[in-house]
């Protein structure tokens, strides 16, 4: 279960599922209570399922259906075109571009930010002083919204008056157009990405890493191995389930990709080449610019089908990674 | 003591504004509430202070928001039929689009607008209508009749001439604009000559009797009109020899390049005046210049006031509209603004004809404007026009950057659009 | 609170060498400064902005930049709906959720198994594949520009529940659950006097991070809510960015207003959402 990041739950002993198990009571009102107990559950789940079932999973199947034809969001249903939709799809161009421009900021943003998140989570595990205050400092950044940081980050990185120039220019290397070229574009939205979220995924590791068995560590200590070679044979490994999670979860994050890449590219479009153009932000433009709903539909599953894809690469690639040493 | 107390002040109108936008809605006392939005700053605070003076019981609710946001929600709000305002703006190229949607809007036609007619310049009546005729969708604004501003100390610098008679004669021909453009560049390279390649191209589509679409069947012809490729080529060499200093109005750089001085000429509609003014501040005062476009006038931009049908007052509505759009408050728009009435007795009016804008060295801005209302032959617009011109922007935006050779970036256009089209 | 103390002592239990707190000093300025940065703009007027050196010092601004902000977007009400919108769909996560997943956590039910899984397998499902249907249901529904269009779909989170669970089942001992019953307490009467008060911490960590992920959620808000008439704070703030308002400072004020209610919050309950997010707390986007 990829979610289950828990090292607790697994510790503790669940009740067995079966009515049997319950003891016998004495109940004041036996008939009341029995519906109590067989209907309550179901109450208390009910509220989830219903809003489940409206805004979750009729929008799913109807996205299906919307995708299966020629269907404007404000003329309506037009006629039926099967595929149609998806076959445009594959030869579109720049539904190709968005989903190239979103895997590279995906990849430049999340490896990079879960390294660090990893360094991080080392060094805050060392017997601190202030250990709130590191913890508290570096959640910071994750409670700025999107936007918020897209604006800033977009000014930080402003072509003729940004900081980031001001600097480059001033030691020497020039200025750069970060936004017209594609490389340095991901590796703004990159920068963003990782400004908020490196400080709390490293919690995340922080706190698997301080239920990895004390007596494994000092073992390896007693045996002489480094720092480093803890680090990387002992600690990693124990958290493997967490990295899987973390990368996981980033990843679907980053597949949402939409206000950083809208903000500083300067539109739905990321662009004059669409650069910076994202899935989301494709979708964005064909179904609430353009509004194609029907061709936006078909996107949307396209994402839905990545989104799988990408969970279960990342599954078995960080399992092998981890377990491999 | 005295800043203390300001700041206190000031900290008590942030409240009062959040008080207020709790209970700011409904209006009371059988009052009714007619919102008016624009895009951008229409100059029309005062004229609704006076109308709410002549008409107790009937409030005026501005709302201003930028150019493409304003449009876009129009289109949503008229799918979803509900949150258009009363009154709304519609810039005239975005007509076309809304036009095939003129049942979502009320025919003022019904509620007596050919009585209005008369005032407008025939092509501008003509672009408010839709249906064949049959609805009349927008009463006229203002039009963007095509003027150049300048920087008069930069072309001092540059050793170019200053007053604007023989600034003109600097550029009868887009051509010789260039020309001017190398001599510039020569003599002050740390000053762009042109803002972007965008305006440039804008400004010389503009004057072209026909775009992206046949004025006759309203097929595509972006991939062979020569006057078309004429400005796109023209755009572009500017761009490619650093020639533009790469802001495009309405855009944040843009007004920053302005408050810098960035670069030294720009296509000015009559609209863009008020832009200008605002971005460049006091410190920039007297240092525009305005004088006459290459190969005469055009028109660029301009815009309609129309009533969505989803509205609760439509009939009162169109009064406002009406009342906005009348000769005597279109011309003090002008006056006050510059945006350039669409209406001939306005801007024949003396008044109108001798305005001087002093921000600009008092260059006679009605004469300028005016004297080109006359003769504007507005470029047609085909009906998907807002499908295909963000398509050229961008190839244009490629080759003014660098990223790809124009005619790479004009091809790509061209097929983009077909493909957009089919 | 299930935070585990035992932190492991590491073979470098010298951690306080100066390395370890220079690196740390590092990570919190780089994490801090784009903040700083926003504060000082916030300060500035314009021209200062523009005239393009960075500026380290706050300017004397503030309160211009701050009414202006007020005047130029309809930001009082902004505020205003982000905090009803916040505020609902922060209550109703932590109602709704403590319910489920209580019911998933300590009680028996057919189909416990497969109804969890169900919802365990919605948390994959990325939240724009629905959009188009979910911007129709919300026209025909008349609720397109209004508060309802983001509250509702909000209410409910997988992750909620799922965590939910996670935390009944460490917080909520099955013993309690059975001898309250035992007692004769329904199982109302069991989630509010046994579950709810074991929960309390982890509530207080749910209710903060609904509301956060609510006051900052942007894609949805900027297609169900009517930009000019109803939008949150979010969609106000984007909204700065664009050409009509071209004043940076401006920009970075409405940015920095947007975020200022999140840095209170976080203010006062920092510790806390430390702690629930080391022991499982979901982080939606």
């Amino acid at each position: 279960m990829a979610f289950d990041l828990s090292r607790r739950t697994r510790a503790r002993r669940k009740l067995p599922d079966s009515p049997d198990n319950v003891r016998t009571p004495t109940w004041r009102g036996h008939r009341w209570s029995l519906v109590d107990l067989r209907l309550t559950p179901y109450l208390m789940i009910s509220p989830f399922f219903l809003l489940f079932f409206v805004f979750g999973l009729f929008p799913l199947a109807f996205t299906g259906w919307i995708s299966l034809h020629d269907w404007q969001m404000l003329q309506g249903e037009q006629r039926f075109v099967g595929l149609g939709n998806y076959a445009d799809l594959l030869r579109d161009k720049h539904f190709r571009n968005a989903v190239a421009n979103t895997t590279a900021m995906l990849m430049l943003a999340t490896v990079p930010t879960l390294l660090a998140a990893l360094g991080l989570a080392a060094l805050l595990d060392r017997g601190l002083r202030g250990r709130m205050f590191w913890r508290t400092s570096v959640l910071v950044p994750n409670i700025v919204s999107v936007v918020a940081v897209g604006l800033v980050f977009s000014q930080l990185f402003g072509r003729d008056y940004g900081v980031v120039n001001a600097v480059l220019d001033w030691v020497g290397i020039g200025r750069v157009d970060w936004a017209t070229h594609r490389l340095t574009g991901y590796l703004v939205v990159a920068v963003m990405i990782m400004w908020r979220w490196t400080g709390y995924n490293a919690l995340v590791y922080l706190a698997a890493m301080q239920s990895v068995p004390r007596d494994q560590v000092e073992a390896a200590v007693i045996d002489g191995a480094s720092t480093w070679r803890v680090f990387w044979s002992i600690i990693v490994p124990s958290i493997r389930p967490t990295i899987i999670f973390t990368v996981i979860a980033s990843t679907i994050a980053g597949l949402q990709l939409f206000a950083e890449p809208r903000l500083f590219g300067g539109g739905t479009l990321g662009g004059d080449d669409r650069q910076l153009q994202t899935i989301t932000m494709y979708l964005y433009e064909k179904g609430f610019e353009l509004f194609d709903a029907g061709y936006a539909a078909a996107v949307s599953w396209m994402v839905f089908l990545l989104t799988l894809l990408c969970a279960a690469m990342n599954f078995s690639f960080v399992r092998r990674l981890a377990s491999s040493e | 003591m005295s800043a203390r107390r300001r700041g206190r002040g000031r900290w008590a109108v942030v409240v009062v504004a959040l008080l207020a936008a709790g209970c700011a809605t409904g209006g009371g006392r059988g009052e009714i509430t007619i919102t008016v939005a624009t895009f951008g700053d229409f100059g029309y605070q005062q004229l609704f202070r006076e109308y709410e003076a002549q008409h107790p019981g009937v409030r005026l609710q501005p709302r201003i928001s930028e150019f493409d946001p304003h449009h876009k929600s129009l289109v949503t709000q008229l799918a979803a039929g509900k949150g258009a305002a009363d009154v709304v703006a519609v810039e005239e190229g975005y007509m076309p689009q809304l036009r095939q949607s003129f049942d979502k809007f009320v025919n003022l036609a019904d509620l007596g607008a050919r009585d209005l007619q008369s005032r407008y310049v025939s092509w501008k009546w003509e672009q408010g209508l839709a249906d064949s005729g049959k609805v009349v969708m927008g009463l006229g604004t203002d039009m963007g009749s095509l003027a150049m501003c300048y920087r008069k100390d930069y072309f001092q610098a540059a050793g170019l001439p200053t007053d604007r008679t023989q600034v003109a004669k600097l550029w009868p021909t887009w051509e010789q604009y260039e020309r001017t453009a190398d001599r510039f560049a020569q003599a002050k390279p740390d000053v762009k000559f042109a803002d972007s390649s965008a305006s440039i191209y804008t400004a010389m589509l503009n004057q072209s009797e026909e775009g992206y679409f046949a004025r006759a069947d309203d097929s595509f012809i972006g991939d062979r009109n020569s006057n078309l490729k004429r400005a796109f080529d023209t755009a572009a060499r500017l761009g490619t020899k650093g020639q533009t200093a790469r802001v495009s109005p309405f855009t944040q750089p843009w007004t920053v390049a302005i408050q810098q001085g960035s670069f030294a000429t720009m296509p000015c509609p009559a609209w863009m005046l008020t832009l200008v003014k605002n971005a460049g501040g006091d410190q920039n005062r007297g240092k525009w210049d305005v004088t006459t476009v290459p190969e005469g006038g055009g028109n660029q931009g301009g815009s309609f006031l129309t009533v969505p049908r989803q509205g609760q007052h439509t009939r009162e509505a169109y009064d406002v509209a009406a009342f906005l759009t009348a000769p005597e408050q279109e011309k003090r728009i002008f006056l006050d603004t510059g945006s350039l009435p669409s209406e001939p007795s306005i801007y024949q009016d003396p008044g109108v004809v001798g305005k001087t804008d002093d921000y600009f060295s008092g260059a006679p801005v009605g004469k300028l404007f005016a004297s080109a209302a006359d003769g504007l032959h507005p470029s047609y617009r085909g009906l998907r026009d807002s499908v295909v011109r963000p398509i050229f922007g961008a190839a244009l935006g490629r080759a003014e950057s660098g990223a790809q050779p124009p005619q790479e970036a004009f091809m790509q256009a061209v097929t983009e659009a077909k493909t957009a089209l089919k | 609170m299930g935070l585990p103390h035992a932190t492991i002592s590491r073979p470098t239990r010298a951690g306080s060498r100066w390395w370890v707190y220079f690196a740390l000093v590092a990570v919190v300025l780089v994490s801090l400064y784009p903040l700083y940065w926003s504060i000082v703009v916030s300060t500035a007027d314009s021209t200062a902005v523009a005239r393009g050196t960075p500026m380290l010092i706050p300017g004397e601004n503030l309160w211009d930049n701050v009414v202006s902000v007020f005047e130029k977007v309809e930001f009082g009400a902004a505020l205003r709906n982000s905090f009803v919108v916040g505020a609902v769909v922060a209550f109703a996560n932590v109602v709704l959720s403590s319910l489920a997943g209580f019911a998933f956590a300590r009680l028996r039910f057919r189909g416990r198994g497969p109804l969890f899984l169900v919802v365990l397998s919605t948390t994959m499902v990325p939240a724009q594949l629905g959009v188009v249907p979910l911007f129709m249901l919300v026209v025909a529904l008349g609720w397109y520009g209004d508060l309802r269009s983001v509250i509702v779909p909000g209410l409910m989170n997988a992750f909620s529940v799922f965590w939910m669970r996670q935390a009944c089942e460490e917080s909520v001992p099955q013993e309690l659950v059975d001898a309250a019953r035992v007692d004769g307490c329904s199982l109302w009467r069991v989630y509010w006097h046994v579950a709810l008060p074991g929960l309390r911490p982890q509530l207080g960590v749910l209710a903060m991070l609904s509301f956060m992920v609510s006051w900052n959620d942007f894609f949805w808000p900027l297609i169900v809510l009517d930009p000019q008439n109803s939008p949150t704070v979010q969609v106000v703030v984007s909204q700065l960015a664009g050409g009509y308002f071209t004043d940076y400072s401006l920009m970075i004020t409405g940015a920095t207003l947007g975020v200022l209610p999140m840095i209170a919050l976080f203010a006062v309950l920092a510790r806390r959402l430390v702690n629930g997010i080391m022991s499982g707390a979901p982080r939606g986007r």
